[in-house]
């Protein structure tokens, strides 16, 4: 392999995009090709009254996939910072640290930011695939750690910050793709949560155009029903209009549920490294 | 099939499942049949500022709006124009200047779904309107909006409970209200403890300026627990109709069940589910020869067929909407009004 990979991708993109499944395929790639990778989600947004719960880790045919809590990011953050485990599993109980943490935009991403950033720094081969929340959420995730440089004027939490952001925001450590489909409106939104993520980082923000049926029909659009010539047609004007603002274009996958089109498509991410 | 007119329509879902188009052409088709309708979306994508075609300067404002001669009303969720309505109508100036509460009501701060609930009983409230469409921001987690409910509760509950018992008397009569005796001085001791803590990691002005906030807030309460009786028109049938929106695109059965498990305890079991984007219509007549042709068609029928005995089996009603091949979301919209239709005698 001829460029070495970032530390820390970071997949986004309007929701029911394929998020989910591009970024495990892509761990599947890595992995194969002889990297470390693991697979983080964020399981909660907020800390829940009712369900208590953990992070939850699973092993998928040798890749590792990691869903992080939100409770337990910040009971681990504050163990560390106040060194006893005793009073951070009170702290983070009270009703007033709750109505913090849920109220204070951002302040849930910080937690998990924070958390991500650790799987790299404990082992420095480890590549970290992270499968973010949807657009609007996306650019509060990014823009967490600057907020809190308005918020919280001092203190730890504020140092901290201030050193996640030397790390996310540095080019050889973290690359971010939004993920859209052929489609006008997803397009837009794509082209948009792209410029606004450039405002707020100076790391490369790239597009990937999933699930595009065009390049499979191009031979035969006239043997397509009429709405799916139509729906065909309309991917193939934007592909041509925009191609150069794409960095990767997935064709539509045969297969026939998550599991077979993950995948399928684990030999077409060359591009995303 | 027909679904009755309530007060309240609530569309919910994950992102991209084509919610708020469906939900505008709810709106749309209840307003052609001469009701007053007010559509209120909270999606901090704004999508539908794209679909109607509104400026920036309506967004937190209700501005009328006409699509193919249907005339409604629409409202863009701004917290912060909710927080000066709230200031205004309730008389508390602070509410809209303090910096911390400035910052909790920005387009994604943690008070965005309480306002909303706020702002939606403020418009109910007007005797305006016969229905309120409420379009919910997708999240990660699509019931953010509804614990946005649960969250005033436990904020007024238990947080002021502690603050204001530690505040004692500092605060005016507070402390007497909740008077705990011995346990108040045990919750005292440990909150004192525990903001002695959070300063050692954030600092201690913040903390300060965050009591501060939540005192601001506490004045309003009236505002926000008016809110709370929302909840219960919510949760009654003969007043709001609950749809829950995924589409075939996505294909996520395991999430539309998830989403019915989680919603139990906010919704009424008289639901619907919406299915969008559906291509079954489009595919029945199309039988390829050409292999590559028959592979791609087999890949799409069985992922809607799977997800449709999947849904089919969990919910009491499934309303189908066709997937629509145009450009312009618009008219996405047009034809899907007359699709709602079809659901209404």
């Amino acid at each position: 392999m001829t460029t070495q990979p970032r530390r820390l991708y970071i997949f986004t993109g309007k929701g029911g995009v394929g998020k989910t499944t591009l970024s495990k395929a892509f761990v599947r790639y890595l992995v194969e090709h002889d990297h470390e990778a693991v697979y983080l989600t964020f399981k909660n947004q907020s800390l829940s009254e009712t369900h208590k719960d953990s992070n939850s880790e699973t092993t998928v045919d040798g890749i590792r996939e990691i869903s992080l809590d939100l409770e337990e990011s910040a009971r681990t953050y504050i163990e560390r910072r106040l060194s006893s485990k005793m009073i951070a599993g009170w702290i983070v109980k009270t009703p007033f640290f709750r109505a913090l943490i849920n109220m204070v935009p951002g302040f849930n991403y910080l937690i998990y930011l924070g958390r991500v950033l650790e799987y790299g720094k404990n082992n420095p081969r480890m590549i970290v695939v992270l499968d973010a929340p949807a657009s609007g959420h996306a650019l509060t995730m990014v823009e967490s750690t600057t907020n809190f440089q308005n918020i919280f004027e001092s203190g730890i939490i504020f140092d901290d910050t201030r050193k996640m952001l030397s790390r996310l925001n540095d080019p050889n450590y973290t690359k971010i793709h939004v993920v859209s489909l052929p489609s006008q409106m997803s397009w837009q939104e794509a082209i948009e949560l792209k410029s606004g993520l450039k405002e707020r980082t100076p790391v490369d923000v790239h597009i990937t155009v999933n699930n595009c049926l065009y390049p499979l029909v191009e031979q035969n659009l006239k043997d397509l029903p009429s709405g799916l010539r139509e729906k065909a047609l309309n991917e193939k004007r934007i592909i041509e209009e925009h191609q150069s603002e794409m960095q990767c274009i997935l064709p539509h996958s045969l297969g026939i549920n998550s599991k077979t089109v993950e995948l399928d498509l684990v030999g077409s991410l060359s591009k995303l490294i | 099939m027909t679904i009755l007119t309530k007060s309240f329509e609530i569309f919910c879902g994950t992102g991209g499942v084509g919610k708020t188009t469906l939900a505008t052409s709810r709106a749309l088709s209840q307003a052609s049949s001469g009701l007053r309708v007010l559509l209120i979306t909270i999606d901090p994508a704004k999508r539908l500022k794209d679909l109607l075609k509104l400026t920036g300067d309506s967004v937190g404002e209700v501005t009328p709006v006409e699509v193919s001669n249907i005339k409604l009303d629409a409202l863009l969720m701004s917290p912060e124009k909710t927080i000066q309505r709230m200031a205004l109508k309730y008389h508390t100036p602070d509410l809209a200047s303090n910096r911390i509460v400035k910052i909790l009501s920005r387009p994604y701060g943690g008070m965005n779904e309480i306002l909303s609930l706020v702002e939606v009983q403020m418009q109910f409230d007007s005797g305006k309107y016969d229905v309120i469409v409420l379009d919910t921001p997708p999240g990660a987690h699509f019931l953010d909006f509804l614990e946005g409910i649960g969250k005033i509760q436990s904020f007024f509950d238990q947080s002021f409970v502690e603050l204001f018992t530690y505040l004692g008397s500092k605060t005016v009569n507070a402390g007497k209200k909740f008077g705990f005796g011995i346990i108040n001085r045990v919750i005292s001791g440990g909150l004192r403890k525990l903001l002695g803590y959070l300063q050692k990691v954030t600092d201690a002005k913040f903390i300060e300026d965050f009591i501060i906030a939540v005192q601001i807030i506490y004045k309003s309460k009236e505002a926000f627990l008016k809110g709370l009786s929302l909840q219960e028109r919510l949760k009654s049938k003969s007043e709001c109709n609950w749809f829950l929106v995924t589409s075939v695109e996505q294909g996520k059965a395991q999430e539309a069940l998830e989403m019915k498990q989680h919603a139990k305890s906010f919704m009424h079991q008289d639901h619907f589910l919406v299915l969008n984007k559906c291509l079954e219509q489009e595919m029945s007549d199309w039988n390829p020869v050409d292999v590559k042709l028959q592979a791609i068609k087999t890949s799409l029928d069985s992922r809607e067929k799977e997800l449709k005995i999947i849904l089919k089996q969990s919910f009491p009603v499934v309303l189908e909407f066709p997937e629509i091949m145009s450009l312009e979301p618009i008219e996405h919209v047009i034809n899907l009004t007359h699709k709602w239709k079809t659901y209404v005698i």
